[in-house]
């Protein structure tokens, strides 16, 4: 009859015991919009497009999952607001020429913000 | 008017409840407290995965299929992968092989570190889920580190893994391991004889083992019946034949249950991580990760059946294909999808404030059962 009564109790305890335990420790978080965590090389942030580096190849278009995000006509788009931030086209790129960044607060309260476009048509000369 | 009774009612919890993991909706017919009847409502989440495989090619339908299970999407992209290279009939690199391995092992303790701090939160404690998420977030941020992202990891490639694992990343998951063991001490110490937590769990959703073979179960909420079938030992795939470990088995099938065998389970995978690493910490001549394959040049044909032990249970790929660059079909089994039928049949005649201590100890991912 004790038993029912002590088993329960000593539970409790021994939980509480891991709570005082860990309260002493180090903080493990982080306070996000003052201090942030360093990422390394490999993070798929925003893409970044070299015009310099591009050969209109199109490959980065046949590897996207998403068949809307990138578009190559006279302009070369990246559109944010679909892309997936998967990695292929910066994967699968010959030249370097789609690379990838760090960036990766992209809130925006325009849309044109997050549609990236540049002119590659270079005419006939 | 006799025939109408009035204490019968008809609640609705859902599609937008806390507690459901997602968006399910569950139909309940209640007596009083007491569960008469529940009926699953699904589709809210369903976002058409195995269509969008046939107008995609083989590469591009791989960065998807990590949100088939957003928390463990290292085993939907390995049967997916595992299944165009069976169709291809290709052998993958032994080092590659281990990588695979280490890398589901780790994503199956990230799924059930999740499982836990949720399910405890489900039962109304709130700080096991901190606990839980302190080691879970170390596992992320070394999966963020060498894929790039938290949880969609697009890592694995047809004939291998896309980038070989840096030293130092192997000797931040070898210290994981090493201090991984005390960490489910505290989860025990703190959890597992706390009164409130056994008299919400012990006798309250028992899933006996017939029944579970009859809703076609996998995975631990199987195994907590007493019935020990496991993929890794059953028909081993990848290393899992020159492993040592061992699969937690428990006989009641009640919700207490299934939490030990998930404790456990991660225990295990933490034994599978650091064999793993003994061997890639210790061959570093070995640097051959994939076949250097173009992905674009794949047109493989025939149908075949990829299988994967996930953190859920038995994951099945099935892809038809007829030797275009594009699936002909791709069909998805995943666990949860049976899981999720089982509530009617184990919940019942549960009183109201058990049926989330019951759905929740079963599990269930809604992205997984909806696809």
């Amino acid at each position: 009859m004790i038993m029912s009564f002590l088993n329960p109790l000593k539970a409790l305890l021994k939980g509480l015991a891991v709570v005082l335990k860990n309260a002493l420790k180090p903080d493990v978080t982080l306070e996000y919009p003052e201090k942030k965590k360093p990422l390394n090389e490999n993070f798929r942030g925003r893409i970044k497009y070299i015009k310099e580096n591009c050969i209109k190849c199109g490959l980065c278009k046949k590897v996207c999952p998403v068949k809307t995000a990138i578009m190559i006509g006279d302009d070369f788009v990246i559109d944010y607001t679909k892309c997936i931030f998967c990695g292929s086209c910066t994967e699968f790129c010959p030249k370097n020429a789609l690379i990838r960044t760090k960036e990766y607060e992209l809130a925006s309260k325009d849309k044109n913000n997050l549609i990236m476009k540049e002119n590659i048509n270079y005419g006939n000369n | 008017m006799n025939s109408v009774n009035t204490n019968i009612m008809e609640i609705n919890i859902g599609p937008q409840h806390p507690s459901t993991h997602g968006v399910l909706r569950l139909k309940v017919t209640l007596e009083g407290e007491k569960i008469l009847n529940i009926e699953p409502v699904i589709g809210y989440l369903h976002r058409g995965m195995e269509k969008m495989a046939e107008n995609r090619n083989y590469i591009q339908y791989l960065p998807v299929v990590d949100r088939i299970d957003y928390l463990s999407g290292f085993f939907c992209s390995y049967a997916y992968v595992n299944a165009v290279e069976l169709l291809m009939n290709i052998e993958i690199p032994i080092k590659a092989k281990y990588i695979r391995t280490l890398t589901m092992e780790m994503n199956r303790i990230m799924s059930h570190l999740l499982w836990l701090g949720c399910y405890l939160l489900d039962l109304g404690a709130t700080s096991p889920l901190f606990y839980a998420f302190i080691e879970r977030e170390k596992l992320m941020d070394i999966l963020e580190d060498l894929t790039g992202a938290r949880m969609m990891y697009n890592y694995y490639t047809f004939g291998g893994v896309k980038k070989d694992i840096p030293v130092d990343i192997l000797k931040r998951i070898y210290d994981f391991a090493k201090h991984f063991p005390s960490s489910v001490k505290e989860y025990e110490d703190l959890i597992s004889d706390n009164p409130i937590f056994t008299s919400r769990t012990m006798k309250t959703g028992i899933l006996a083992k017939e029944t579970a073979e009859q809703f076609s179960i996998t995975g631990a909420n199987l195994r907590a019946s007493g019935a020990a079938k496991d993929l890794r030992k059953d028909s081993p795939y990848l290393i899992y034949n020159l492993l040592d470990f061992n699969i937690p088995v428990k006989q009641t099938g009640d919700s207490y249950c299934r939490y030990i065998t998930r404790i456990n389970e991660m225990k295990e995978s933490n034994k599978i991580i650091l064999q793993c690493l003994d061997r890639l910490l210790t061959d570093e001549n070995d640097n051959e990760i994939n076949l250097k394959l173009n992905p674009l040049s794949i047109k493989p044909e025939g149908e075949v059946i990829s299988e994967v032990e996930s953190s859920r249970g038995l994951m099945q790929c099935i892809i038809s294909a007829d030797g275009s660059s594009n699936p002909l079909r791709i069909k998805w089994r995943t666990p949860s999808f049976y899981a999720a039928q089982l509530l009617n049949t184990i919940a019942k005649n549960h009183l109201l404030p058990d049926l989330m201590a019951v759905f929740g100890s079963l599990d269930i991912i809604m992205p997984e059962v909806d696809r």
